[in-house]
Parts: C-alpha cells; structure tokens; sequence
C-alpha cells in the first residue's frame, strides 16, 4: 500500500514524451509523460522481473482485417518495451501486448503546483 | 467393471494410408502433351516412390542390401479394403505414393497437370469404390491458382473430403503469401488441409539432410522437420488468423514434437510478438488448434510419458490415429489403442476427432456434423 502522495518531482523535469524511474520508498516507479498526461508503473516486469520502465517507449506494430493484413505502425509514444527481452506494454492501461490478460497495475498521478505526485 | 472396449468396438479412421499412383494409371486422366510422356514411362520398371521423370527420389546415394522388410503397394481399392479390415481400419484417408514428392518437380505446367490428373483418378478409381475409403484434392505447390480451380472443382464431391498439400522437398513453404488462394478455397469449401511429406535429398528444407549418409539418419528427421518448417511459416504469416475457419494437420512426423514447437515459439512470442503482430494470441494458441496424426507413433519405454505428451498440447481433442499403410514404417492401430489413454480419449483419438475433422459420419459420409470449424476446442 501506498496511501500517501508522493512527489515525484517537478513537471519540468518530464517534458512531454519522456519517462523516469524515482524511487519512493522501496517502491522503483516509473513516470511517463504521453502527450501531456501522466502515468505511473511499478519498475518491475511480470516476466522475469527485469526493470521494465528503464526500456524504451516508442509505438508498435499492427497488422489486422482492418489494416488488410499490412503492418502499420501505430500509438507511437506510449509502448513501453521491457528492457530485458521486450515485452510491450500499453503505457496508459498497464496491458501486456503478447498477453492481453496481463495487465500490471498503474499508480494514480496527479500535477499540483507544479509538482507530480504519485500514489 | 465392464469389459473393456476392443478396436472393433469402435470406428477407427486412418488418417494416412497411401495408394499406387503409377504413371501408367495417372495416364489416361493426363493432359496432353504429358499424357505423352507418362506413357513412355511403362517402360520404366516400379521402384518405390522413384521413377525418373515422374517422382525423381534423390535420396538413392546410400547402399542398398539384401535382407530387410519389403517396400509394398496396394494397386486396387479390394486390396486396400481387405489389408485395412485386417487390421480394424474403418475409413482411410487416400494420399498418394509417387506423387508425395511432386514439389521437387521444376516445371509448373507439368506439376500442375500431373495434380490435376491425380484428382481425376483417385476421384474415379478409389473414391468409395470401397465403404470408407477417402480422397483429398491433391494440389501442386508450384501453381497456386490451378490448386485453387481444383478444389472448387472437386469441392463438393461426395468421396472427397479435403485438401492435400505436399511438402517432399518443397521450396517455397506453406503459408507463404503466394499460396494464399489455395488456403482461400479451402477455407470457403470448408474443406481441412493435411500436410505430408517424405524422404528426399533437395537443396530445401530441411536442406542439411545431405549431411546424413543412412536412411536411418535422413528418414529419423525430414518429416518432423518438414512439418515444423511449414507450420512456422504458416504461423509467421498469420494463416490461423487470416483463414481462422480452415482446418489444418500435420501427418506422419508422430506427436513428440508438437510441446517441443509450441514451448519454443512462445518463448521466442516474448520478444519478438512485434514481428507477428497479427497473432491474437501466443503461438502455442494456434498450435493447439492445429490436428495432428500419429503415426509413426512413439514407443517410449513408459507409455504414459507419450499421453503425457499428447496432455501438453491439449492433443486429446486433435490428434487423430493414422497407420501409413502400407509403407515400411506403418504402425497397427493397437499401438495406439493401447496408450493409457481414458476410453473417451481414446475412442476420440482413434476415430471420432477424424469424423468431425472431416465432417463424416461412421461410414464416411460427408457433412454429417456440420460442426463450425475449430469448435472441437
Ligand atoms: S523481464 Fe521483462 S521481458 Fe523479460
């Protein structure tokens, strides 16, 4: 549990399509900025608990009835792939791409005087 | 407890059994000018699956001895029916002899001439000419679209009942993009695929079999391994996805290496599902969805090890006897009737998943089920 709110750090500290792992706590969170929303990860993967929010954000592909079977490249800056051995995840819902029914659990973030808290 | 069910109590359906396709009977169904070339072949004393210009095995660089088991063919479909009832078979799916290594053949126009007159014959000569037994609407790899007018041809024809698809040193695999009308065809004549492949020594998959310098060492590898290569392409490519109402079944590879295929894609689905991102769910999904037939079935030291195997993949629903009669490495159905399998399993792994595979009753008429595809899961 983690009922208080933490400060994560500054908002000019997350400009727009950035993350960063802060430690509250015991707690490795990872902070990302999407287009001007925030969210927040636990920094541990379901996998094999590498330290997921250190990987990189980008998009990812997709290739459906829809796209024709083509790949498209699609929701460019909030995939957020483990660094380890690149499982993706939906930055915004904590869903894992290769197993939808995993989904790892978000911290609520919020900006208050120019600070991001955390909880 | 009540007796226990013997092989006749049951219908056994035979997945895999194969017929005598030679020149000479394929010539009268043949287009012209190959219908030429295929007479001239009488000339040509039988060897099995190899005759020059017809079904060229380029596996024949090892010795040859005395001795052994003999290398047998069945020529009419009372000879099929008498040696299939003595072992219990009830329904035999036909695939050829020669023609399993079409795909090693270079020119398309003759391959695919070759495919169609095969259609004409089996449909003609062996099709419930006997109760039960079976034709698949063989189609050459090398044209695509002639293997589609086949099956929309033969698709509603009594005494066939689905889709062969060769893999004897086949180049291009199956599930590459350019087969997609035959996988189109099937799919909307609600016909099943079987894959089916056999000794040969190709510059394609699995190419290193020319490293081997016995039969034992190349026959102990190319069907497993051909099956695996081609259900990888049709997994890279997305086939269970982009045609998710065909039927699809890997023949004579056995069953060990199913767990052994589904483990290993999943492990590779962790890092790579990107590159495949039409895949709805893990590799071992489809995997699992996939049919499978059993000979030549394993014979580990304890039995429950290979129904343990079968229990990996889900296999009780999709796995489905088969004896490859009458060739070398044929197995008798009790192998597999004796597995420690429940007697529901085994009355569905000996017959039944087979009738609803091909949507058959217990005498082999079609479109008794009129199950959706894939509902066995
Ligand atoms: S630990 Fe994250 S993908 Fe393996």
């Amino acid at each position: 549990m983690m009922p208080d709110e933490n400060v994560a750090g500054n908002v000019e500290d997350f400009p727009v399509g950035s993350h960063k792992v802060i430690k509250i706590g015991k707690r490795e969170i990872g902070v990302f900025n999407v287009d001007g929303a925030f969210y927040a990860l636990p920094n541990i993967c379901p996998h094999q608990v590498g330290p997921l929010c250190q990987g990189k954000v980008s998009g990812t592909l997709v290739a459906n009835k829809d796209t024709n079977w083509k790949r498209t490249w699609d929701r460019e800056g909030e995939i957020l792939a483990c660094p380890w051995h690149r499982l993706e995840f939906n930055i915004k819902t904590g869903e894992c791409l290769a197993y939808p029914e995993v989904k790892i659990r978000s911290y609520n973030v919020k900006i208050e005087e120019g600070k991001v808290k955390v909880w | 407890m009540g007796k226990r069910e013997s092989l006749q109590d049951m219908v056994v359906v035979d997945l895999d059994v194969h017929v005598n396709d030679t020149p000479t009977e394929l010539a009268p169904y043949m287009d012209m000018p190959w219908r030429k070339s295929l007479e001239h072949l009488k000339n040509v004393p039988w060897r099995y699956l190899s005759i020059p210009g017809y079904s060229p095995n380029f596996a024949e660089n090892i010795p040859l001895w005395p001795g052994g088991n003999d290398r047998m063919n069945v020529d009419s479909p009372a000879q099929m029916k008498k040696e299939l009832s003595a072992i219990h078979v009830d329904i035999a799916i036909l695939f050829p002899d020669h023609l399993l290594g079409i795909p090693v053949l270079p020119q398309k126009e003759y391959a695919a001439a070759l495919a169609r007159a095969y259609n004409a014959w089996i449909l003609d000569k062996w099709c419930d000419k006997e109760e039960g037994l079976k034709g698949l609407i063989m189609v050459a790899p090398q044209d695509p679209e002639d293997g589609a007018r086949e099956i929309e041809k033969y698709k509603n024809e009594e005494g066939i009942v689905g889709v062969y698809l060769p893999c004897t040193g086949l180049d291009t695999l199956w599930g590459h993009v350019k087969y997609d009308p035959i996988f189109a065809a099937a799919e909307s004549a609600g016909l099943p695929v079987l894959l089916h492949a056999a000794t040969t020594l190709v510059p394609h998959f699995p190419f290193n079999l020319h490293q081997y310098e016995t039969f034992f060492a190349q026959h102990s590898f190319v069907h497993s391994f051909s099956m695996m290569a081609n259900m990888l392409k049709m997994i890279e490519t997305g086939v269970p996805v982009r045609f998710p109402n065909i039927k699809i079944c890997f023949t004579e590879s056995g069953v060990s290496w199913v767990p052994f295929i589904m483990m290993r894609l999943d492990k590779e689905y962790v890092e790579n599902r990107r590159d495949i991102p039409f895949l709805e769910h893990p590799p071992s999904y489809y995997v699992k969805k996939f049919f499978y037939a059993t000979q030549p079935i394993e014979e580990p030291d304890n039995p429950k090890h290979l129904v343990q195997l079968i229990e990996m993949f889900e296999g009780e629903t999709q796995t489905m006897f088969a004896s490859d009669w009458p060739h070398h490495d044929f197995d008798h159905p009790r192998e597999v009737f004796n597995l420690p399998f429940s007697e529901e399993v085994r009355r569905n792994i000996m017959g039944e998943n087979a009738l609803r595979f091909f949507d058959i009753d217990s005498v082999g008429r079609r479109n008794k089920f009129k199950i959706e595809t894939n509902t066995t899961k």
